[in-house]
């Protein structure tokens, strides 16, 4: 295998008493999508929240195409690459198409002493952006969020994590509250992002869809690693046993 | 596309997507009733008169929106009205400071207050509403005390202050005041802040979703400290135009001003849950709202009736905000 991305090497987290992580290893290879999975307080979300700048792990270390980071804030880790898609908190439901897409990062162009928000070229990126990712009905840019479909939504936010060149894109159950079509078409995006070359990492409860779309899949029980396999290599059957940690009758 | 809509129907959506639309119908109809019922209230005297108050709420008022947009409010800014002018007056007649200095002294206090605010909510999680009032008491008690409850006079001397804060020139048979100046370029300043800047954005993300901000790299913590500084200085900034404006400066000068200043907000179709404020729309919610007091006293109707009509006013302008929003969300 290629020299991994991202590399997590024993990430513990403590909140008080309570072990979240107990040590933790988890890589993502480059154009690799990743499936984590893990029952409820298996410990996925402190995992991504460590990797996606949110929470600092009590131990451990996280290492970023070879070289060691250290994430203070959310900003930190998008600066490095990694953008996090959470699911429902994407996207400000007030706020344009537009407005979300460069949200933090607006394009600004000067207006005398000012930095003003530039957004002739706003309009067009997200017009642009938004064929790119399979929206193909003409939609305003300046259309708020709240008017949009859950599918068009979710591709919208990965259509930002694309646009940006983020290396690697955390996706925290994108197929949630989805139809059938609109996942499908988070799954389209995925394997899309993968063939330009982006690496994502696909936290869902629906094995069914991770198995459509991962190369490996990674389990969490009660904050250790149980399991790290070549999609290849498993079954959903092996997989939901290493979830809930005991055998499935046969039949 | 528009063809197939309706008249109606084309008429909502411009509705929904220009939230000031409803202030700007509701401020001509006031202003053709009230014309008609009293003909002087469109007398060059009489909007003179009422344009000369509009200034010391609509300052504060700007602040307070942008607060709103960023789904928190301050309850404190009657309070730091009162004092930065008291502060101000206390400095320049007892400890013979220059009023120019005396006034950025009053400024700084006024932003440290802010200050305080911003991180009380931000930083220490504690709720605005909560966090607000009890600075607005402590500031308004703080006041009162070193006052002895008494007003401060006059302020001593002559300074080019004054022209610049409360001078008047005449355009026509015109009066403005400098503070209506003030208010018009710090209302240019606030919309470009909020509806172009990238801060702006910011803003209204932080109202909007604030997880979904902190996700983008947004210091959503910042921009709430910084707005309730922001805040709080242009409540000192208007309570010093108004004291110097009066002559005296008393620590319970601005009581109630917070919720009157919440009302024009509101009115002019800021949301109070956070996500969606609109500054031209708070220009219009205080001249709506200044307007119905003036026209109130204008036209005759009982002093005792007064505050009724403009609370019918505030739930006629909320009532239909409300059925505009429910038939869609509003974008930006």
């Amino acid at each position: 295998m290629a020299a991994p991305l991202v590399e997590m090497l024993g990430i513990e987290k403590h909140y008080g008493p309570v072990t979240a992580l107990g040590g933790v290893d988890f890589s993502v290879g480059p154009a690799e999508v990743v499936g984590l999975l893990g029952d409820n307080g298996a410990g996925k979300s402190t995992l991504i929240k460590i990797l996606s700048g949110a929470v600092s792990p009590s131990a451990g270390e996280i290492r970023f195409m070879g070289s060691e980071v250290r994430f203070r804030s959310t900003r930190d880790a998008i600066d490095a690459g990694i953008e996090t898609i959470y699911q429902d908190s994407a996207l400000v439901e007030q706020m344009s198409i537009g407005r979300n897409l460069f949200l933090g990062r607006e394009p600004t162009r000067s207006l005398g002493p000012f930095r003003s928000i530039d957004r002739s070229y706003m309009e067009k990126t997200t017009r642009e952006l938004m064929n790119r990712v399979g929206i193909m009905k003409a939609i305003d840019p300046r259309t708020p969020i709240a008017s949009l479909s859950g599918g068009e939504r979710q591709a919208i936010a990965i259509a930002r994590a694309m646009f940006f060149e983020a290396d690697l894109i955390v996706m925290d159950e994108p197929t949630n509250n989805l139809g059938v079509e609109e996942a499908d078409g988070v799954m389209r995006f995925i394997r899309e992002a993968k063939e330009a070359g982006h690496s994502s990492v696909l936290i869902s409860h629906n094995i069914h869809h991770v198995f459509q779309v991962v190369d490996r899949i990674v389990v969490l029980r009660l904050g250790l690693r149980v399991g790290d396999m070549d999609r290849s290599q498993t079954s959903i059957q092996e997989v939901e046993e290493l979830i809930t940690g005991r055998p499935r009758p046969r039949g | 596309m528009t063809t197939t809509l309706t008249m109606g129907a084309r008429l909502r959506r411009q509705v929904i997507a220009r939230p000031e639309i409803i202030p700007i119908v509701l401020l001509v109809g006031a202003w053709i009733v009230l014309g008609l019922v009293g003909p002087s209230f469109l007398s060059f005297a009489n909007l003179g008169n009422m344009f000369a108050f509009i200034p010391e709420f609509g300052i504060v008022a700007l602040g307070m929106t942008l607060l709103l947009t960023a789904g928190v409010f301050d309850l404190s800014v009657g309070s730091v009205f009162g004092f930065a002018a008291l502060i101000m007056f206390m400095l320049v007649n007892d400890a013979h400071v220059a009023p120019e200095l005396a006034m950025l002294i009053a400024l700084g206090v006024s932003m440290l207050i802010g200050l305080a605010n911003g991180i009380l909510v931000a930083k220490v999680g504690i709720t605005s509403f909560l966090v607000t009032l009890g600075v607005a008491l402590t500031v308004r008690g703080f006041g009162l005390y070193i006052s002895e409850g008494f007003p401060e006079d006059t302020l001593t001397g002559e300074s080019v202050l004054k022209t610049l804060l409360v001078g008047s020139g005449d355009i026509g048979s015109l009066t403005v005041y400098a503070g209506l100046f003030w208010f018009v370029v710090l209302a240019v300043l606030t919309y470009f802040l909020l509806n172009r800047s990238p801060r702006g954005n910011w803003i209204t993300a932080t109202g909007g979703n604030e997880r979904s901000a902190i996700a983008r790299g947004v210091n959503t913590a910042n921009v709430k400290i910084g707005l309730f500084i922001l805040s709080a200085l242009l409540a000192g900034f208007a309570g010093i135009i108004s004291s110097t404006r009066i002559g005296s400066a008393y620590a319970i000068s601005g009581t109630g001003y917070e919720l009157e200043v919440i009302a024009m907000c509101v009115v002019g179709g800021t949301s109070l849950y956070g996500g969606r404020g609109t500054i031209i729309g708070t220009v219009i919610g205080v001249i709506l709202l200044r307007s119905i007091r003036n026209g109130i006293i204008v036209i005759g109707v009982p002093g005792l009736a007064y505050n009724m009509f403009v609370g019918l006013v505030i739930l006629v302008a909320v009532i239909l905000q409300a059925l505009a929003e429910r038939r869609g969300r509003v974008g930006l």
